[in-house]
């Protein structure tokens, strides 16, 4: 045999092939959606991180100011004579 | 097939997912898929699916493809080996009984590396034979089995191009036979109690061989290949194939085509040295195309810090191959490191230098990458334009996913340019050493931190950062237009398979049987006839038969891609087609001689065999994109490392770090969104440490690593980013009309950076790890500005007093700064800072580091040492005065002043306008550092200290009142002015005490000084208080009366501020769509607070008046020592134990003393002697007395009725003044200068029964009140520690 080819089988391949296109169109499908969601996930991910950071960096702020407050309202507690007229 | 999954999933899209974050770093979230279609994830075993009779093929081709896994693993267990005798222990001489021990343990040791190396000798040994199995079966002339097909050449080239490295390496690495050798000296020791040793030593022998020769395992395959003489066939095929791609240079991606690269020289050196006739190859292959491709490819990378060059390969493998080296034509190519230097050096004569560079291509990658990014945004906003409008347009929808296609095509081919390029520029770095190198640098140093010119570093970051921007835009696509791509393949092999082969068949293959009989397989194997599931029976019906009738068969696109299994078996019946199955067919792969195929055909069959060899890289899109943007090589120097024979190279020879280094200390500023990107470099070559090189010490030394280029990468950065705003400040405060003045203005201006790109990450991906680059930064910039503040108040205290100008300007700019950093930052604000530096964070603490500097200077060096002139108004330092120490002024970097150095000195030239004397700008400067809160503390300081002084004098006064006669009386006018003053001399008989009359005379300077200071105090504030005034009285409703009173407008009313809000508040809560009247009603509660507190905040008092009032009450208790009440009730003219009287002497003993030496001591004591002097006079109540009896006074009108009486009788006129003018001038000057004083302080402080201040106990000051001028009035004033 010189040449190579020769389905065996060309019709029963053939609806076999057929079959085989629809079914992957069902797994194609579902795997990208899967896919999408995991895409979903990360990006939601990124989001919440960013979003609790700007939350985190606000709430650092306010904590060092209230730090400073409670300090001078202690010292200013600590001397009330001073606030005696 | 509607799935509600998609639904469900589109739904997620409602959600808003805002990100702030810039997108600035490469992409970095990878699906692992393990493996994808490339190599296809079952094995192709769906093949025998199709029942191509394939089944012996793909058998192999598995076989092959294990063998080539296997194969990387063992080049990288022989890349990353690290020679392990360096790290044996010696035994100290104390120890040598136990050396056996020793041995034996290093044997065991040294086992298992070596176990390893054996089990390389042995893996290649089986790979080498059945590769030249694999070709001997496959390339007999009578063939029976089908095959190999074109995947299987591939597997071929593949585990062929993983034997080669594997030789190349083990030729490289010198620690793998020095270990050795030691392991074998162990072992002769160590097995000398083993019985049957002979086999183990055999096995080393064989293993000694195998690494002591060099190209040992490509000779062995040598051997196995031509033990049958048939595999020059295949050869000559695989090199057709090789040399076509390679010329087509379409469908390979980078990698695959540096394998063809390393290659084919070997292809060629098994080819020429068969038995056989050695020129048959040249037949199908011409020898120039051979030539230029190793001609155009000098160097190729093979790892990361090795590369081959054919060249070298060809002559080095023709004194191992004797039938080789006939080939001269080939052995005369010149290697990477031959080229004359010259030549490759300077560009324009060289092709090789200009091709290898990278910036010699940067402006084109530049337009290509510009032009790429907008095409491809553009071609994805239609693709999402198209998704929502649901769209029914088949054609327009084709259009836009077959733009889409060609969009992602162009990408990866793009990307995979300039990865390559960046590949191949490291080779040929690798491979010409940097030539004027010092002989202290090490190999690598040659090679990789002294062989890059800054600009080379810019075009590499530059490049690297659009790799990776494309290839994270690409990424982040990759589920939006992974349908489109499917479809489109989909479409595109439909439309062969049903149109183009359809009308083949029907013309040119309609004679030939077994051709067509291929060219149907292919559409039975692929077709997809009902790719539209909406086609009514009838349509489906005649679809079905639609490849004979109608020409173009209308097909409806399905989002489905081929298998790769289907890819493999087309491209095998397309080969079968072109070759007819005959190796031996002479010319190329689609070569046109001798076929009977006509051309058109051929050339479409050609393109389609193509277009599926590239189908399976967009099919594995996310595996592609990391494969292509992977620039984990830049890292790795393992090689190096072993030839320098060091455990690692500083950060400094790192080019990762090397790159991001010359992004922060580039002058180019648009670079600086790249910085993250080299560190990109370092995720990609953790990446390749963990899961291609398996090492888990590669990892923590790149992690090692990381860490430590991050933290010097932060802080670099924070200083650039300071640095930025603070010139930015420093040149806004500029002064614009200096700036229009000046002939260079523009080296003051700011070159503008974007910063606020960098500003905002909060997630810098970094090892897995993400990390909060933007807190990081607000750290350490709240870390720097008060380490700024602190280092502008400790350059203060090295300073004097005049200093304080510079050091408002100072604060101001770098309060500026902190004000353009805030808008993009949240940094602590800065009075809280200042405050924090000051020390006076508590709210009882009123004093601060500033003011108590400024005292403590006043005190030691202002008060002392400064002189007044009084008709400047300043104060400036005595000539004559000590100088004081001082610690020398702390240096900073010029970021710690106004940012650059031509700020720097710019400002410098207006502080030091201010640095030579203290007057009213430093006054403001004062003023408006300590604010309200600390100056009154000051005030207070230097009040207590005028009565400090007075104290001081007191008894010192009392020793100069002693040594004056009981009784001086009026001078007698006969004597004339020499008569008077000799006169004056006898009275004054203080000679014993020059010294206590020097210190009297101090400490009357420095009162006078002191009021001096608080007078310039009182304008300030007073133009402080007349500007507040200017602006809050309109909404206060205050008006100036007629006599400088101050009138309210409204008598009763309300101020107009207070009834403009409540009018307001009114309007709003009658109005019925007000939405919370509440806060108006409070915004007019907060109107008529803030009416009170600016009203209450109206008649603040004098600081000058205060201070005079102080001072009379300190003076007061020795009122009764200083001036003696009359007892009659009438002036006494001889008295002489009044203040008047001493300060009279003191007058005309310096003003003699002046007088002889030419302003001597004028220039010690200034103009505030008399300040002080007169102030003490007027407050005694002795200023008449002073005026009538004051010795000098008196003099000087002697001296006019004198010069009135020389006037007249014109007579020895001369003889008579002679010798005096100096001193009758200085007495003249003096008399004006007290005259001023007096007549300021009888406006600032009248005597007289009118409005003055007064002081309660409680020290709060009581304006304008009527008070007696007695002497008890001051009783009332608050004394120190009262």
């Amino acid at each position: 045999m010189a040449r190579a080819g020769g389905i065996t089988n060309a019709v029963n391949v053939g609806i076999a092939v057929q079959a085989d296109w629809e079914n992957r169109e069902f797994i194609s499908h579902i795997s990208l959606n899967v896919r999408r969601l995991f895409d979903f996930l990360v990006q939601f991910e990124a989001t919440t991180k960013s979003k609790l950071a700007s939350l985190n960096e606000k709430l650092d702020v306010l904590e060092r100011r209230l730090e400073l407050l409670e300090v001078q309202v202690a010292n200013a507690s600590a001397n009330p004579s001073l606030f005696a007229t | 097939m509607a799935v509600p999954v998609e639904e469900a999933i589109a739904a997620l899209s409602t959600f808003s997912l805002d990100d702030e974050q810039p997108e600035v770093q490469g992409p970095g979230v990878w699906v692992s898929t393990e493996r994808g279609a490339t190599d296809s994830p079952i094995e192709y075993s769906d093949v025998s699916a199709y029942r191509l009779s394939l089944s012996e093929d793909t058998k192999a081709l598995n076989q092959l493809n294990i063998l080539t896994q296997e194969g990387k693993e063992m080049a990288s267990v022989l890349y990353t080996y690290r020679s392990c005798v360096k790290a044996l222990p010696q035994l100290p001489d104390s120890m040598k009984q136990s050396q056996a021990d020793l041995y034996l343990e290093t044997y065991q040791v040294l086992d298992l590396e070596m176990s390893r190396l054996r089990e390389i000798q042995r893996w290649q040994a089986s790979a080498s034979s059945k590769l030249a199995a694999d070709m001997q079966r496959f390339s007999r002339p009578e063939r029976r089995i089908n095959g190999p097909t074109i995947s299987h050449l591939w597997s071929m080239l593949k585990l062929l191009d993983v034997l080669v490295q594997l030789d190349h390496l083990k030729n490289a690495k010198a620690s793998i036979p020095n270990d050795f050798s030691w392991y074998k000296r162990t072992f002769t020791q160590v097995s000398g109690q083993w019985q049957d040793t002979d086999s183990m030593r055999e096995e080393l022998d064989d293993l000694q061989i195998f690494l002591s020769t060099r190209w040992a395992i490509l000779l062995n395959l040598h051997v196995e290949m031509f033990r049958v003489n048939n595999v020059e066939d295949i050869l000559q095929v695989l090199i057709v194939f090789v040399v076509e791609s390679l010329e087509l240079d379409f469908a390979l991606l980078f990698p695959e085509r540096h394998i063809l690269l390393r290659v084919l020289p070997v292809l060629v050196v098994l080819v020429t040295s068969s038995e056989k006739d050695s020129e048959s190859l040249y037949k199908r292959v011409k020898i120039n195309r051979l030539i230029n491709i190793f001609k155009n490819d000098v160097v190729i990378p093979a790892f990361p810090d090795l590369h081959l060059s054919p060249a070298a390969i060809l002559k080095e493998l023709s004194t191992y191959f004797p039938k080789f080296s006939s080939q001269t034509r080939l052995l005369t190519l010149p290697a990477p490191h031959e080229l004359p230097p010259r030549e490759a050096q300077e560009y324009p004569s060289n092709c090789f230098c200009r091709h290898y560079l990278i910036i010699n291509h940067i402006g084109a990658i530049r337009a290509e990458h510009d032009d790429f990014t907008i095409r491809f945004a553009s071609a994805m906003n239609q693709l999402l334009l198209l998704k929502s409008t649901d769209g029914s347009d088949v054609d327009w929808s084709k259009e836009v996913k077959g733009n889409m296609y060609d969009m992602i095509v162009e990408g990866f081919q793009l990307l995979s340019r300039w990865t390559a390029r960046i590949w191949e520029q490291c080779a040929w770095k690798f491979s010409r050493p940097c030539k004027d190198a010092s002989p202290s640098f090490s190999d690598y140093e040659k090679v990789v931190r002294y062989n890059y010119t800054a600009e080379e570093r810019r075009g590499l970051v530059e490049l690297v950062s659009y790799i990776k921007s494309v290839g994270s835009m690409m990424q982040r696509c990759d589920t939006l237009v992974a349908e489109a791509l499917w479809e489109t393949i989909h479409a595109e092999v439909q439309d062969f398979v049903q149109n183009t082969l359809a009308s083949m068949l029907r013309t040119t293959f309609r004679k030939k049987k077994d051709l067509s009989r291929i060219l149907s397989d292919m559409r039975t194997l692929s077709a997809d006839w009902m790719a539209n599931t909406n086609k009514s029976e009838s349509e489906l019906q005649s679809s079905h038969h639609g490849g004979e009738e109608s020409r173009a068969n209308i097909f409806y696109p399905r989002a489905v891609a081929p298998t790769a299994a289907q890819v493999h078996c087309l491209q095998f019946l397309i080969y079968e087609v072109v070759s007819g199955g005959n190796l031996r067919r002479p010319g190329g792969l689609f070569g046109n001689s001798g076929s009977e195929i006509p051309v058109n055909d051929l050339k479409q069959l050609e393109t389609f065999f193509y277009k599926l060899g590239f189908f399976l890289h967009i099919l594995d899109y996310s595996v592609t994109v990391a494969t292509l943007t992977d620039l984990g090589f830049l890292w790795f120097r393992e090689f190096y490392l072993e030839s320098s024979r060091v455990i690692q190279f500083p950060i400094e020879c790192s080019l990762p770090w090397m790159l991001v280094d010359c992004v922060l200390e580039s002058p180019n500023s648009g670079l600086l969104e790249s910085v993250l990107i080299p560190l990109d470099i370092y995720n990609d070559s953790a990446q390749q440490a963990l899961v291609l090189l398996k090492q888990r010490f590669l990892y923590d030394e790149i992690e090692a690593e990381v860490d430590h280029c991050f933290d010097i990468f932060v802080s670099k950065l924070c200083e650039t980013i300071f640095t930025y705003y603070k010139s930015w400040a420093a040149s806004e405060l500029l002064d614009p009309s200096f700036l229009f003045a000046s002939d260079n203005a523009e080296k003051y201006s700011v070159q503008p950076i974007r910063l606020n790109m960098l500003l905002k990450m909060t997630r810098v991906k970094l090892l897995g790890r993400m990390i909060n680059l933007r807190s990081l930064i607000t750290e350490r910039m709240n870390k720097v500005f008060r380490e700024n503040i602190e280092f502008l108040f400790d350059r203060f205290e090295c300073q004097d007093l005049c200093a304080i100008v510079e050091v408002e300007k100072l604060l101001d700019i770098l309060k500026h700064s902190h004000e353009l950093l805030s808008r993009d930052l949240s940094v602590d604000s800065f009075s809280l800072m200042l405050n924090e530096m000051q020390e006076n964070i508590s709210l009882v603490s009123f004093s601060s580091r500033l003011a108590s500097q400024i005292w403590s200077e006043m005190q030691s060096d202002f008060l002392p040492n400064f002189i007044l002139c009084n008709t400047t108004q300043r104060f400036i330092r005595s000539s004559k005065a000590v100088p004081v120490q001082k610690p020398s002024i702390p240096s900073a970097k010029p970021s710690f002043y106004c940012g650059t150095q031509d700020l720097n000195s710019a400002h410098q030239s207006f502080a030091r306008l201010h640095s030579g004397f203290f007057g009213m700008p430093h006054m403001f400067s004062i003023v408006r550092l300590l604010g309200s809160r600390s100056l009154p503390w000051l005030i207070r300081a230097l009040l207590d200290h005028i009565s400090n002084k007075i104290t001081l004098l007191e008894p010192m006064i009392t020793g100069l009142q002693e040594s004056l006669p009981k009784s001086i009386g009026l001078l007698p006018f006969d004597g004339g002015v020499t008569g008077c003053v000799r006169l004056v001399k006898e009275h004054l008989n203080w000679e014993t005490k020059s010294a206590l009359k020097a210190e009297v005379l101090h400490g009357i300077k420095e009162i006078g000084s002191v009021l001096y200071w608080m007078g310039l105090l009182d304008i300030v504030l007073r133009e402080i208080d007349t500007k507040n005034f200017m602006q809050t009285a309109p909404w206060l409703g205050l008006l100036p009366g007629a006599d400088g009173q101050i009138l309210t407008t409204q008598d009763s009313g309300d101020s107009p501020v207070v009834s403009l809000f409540k009018s307001t508040a009114a309007a709003m809560v009658s109005y019925p769509g007000c939405p919370s009247p509440t806060s108006f009603h409070i915004m007019s509660k907060q109107a008529e607070a803030a009416d009170l507190l600016y009203k209450a905040n109206l008649n603040t008092g004098s600081v000058l008046e205060y201070a005079l009032a102080f001072t009379s009450a300190a003076l007061d208790k020795y009122c009764s020592k200083w001036s003696a009440a009359p007892k009659t009730g009438f002036i006494d003219i001889t008295i002489s134990k009044d203040f008047y009287r001493i300060y009279s002497g003191l007058q005309i003993g310096y003003l003699e003393e002046s007088a002889e030496v030419s302003s001597n001591s004028h220039e010690r004591l200034g103009d505030s002697v008399a300040w002080g002097g007169c102030t003490i006079i007027y407050l005694l109540g002795q200023q008449l007395h002073f005026e009538l009896f004051d010795f000098s006074y008196q003099i000087l009108n002697i001296a006019e009725v004198e010069a009135a009486s020389v006037i007249q009788t014109h007579k020895n006129s001369h003889f008579a003044m002679q010798g005096w003018e100096v001193l009758l001038e200085a007495m003249k000057k003096a008399r004006r200068l007290n005259n001023h004083v007096f007549s300021m302080l009888k406006a600032r402080c009248p005597l007289e029964e009118k409005t003055a201040c007064a002081i309660k106990q409680s020290g709060a000051p009581l304006h304008r009140i009527k008070f007696e001028n007695t002497v008890s009035a001051f009783e009332t004033l608050p004394q120190k520690g009262s």
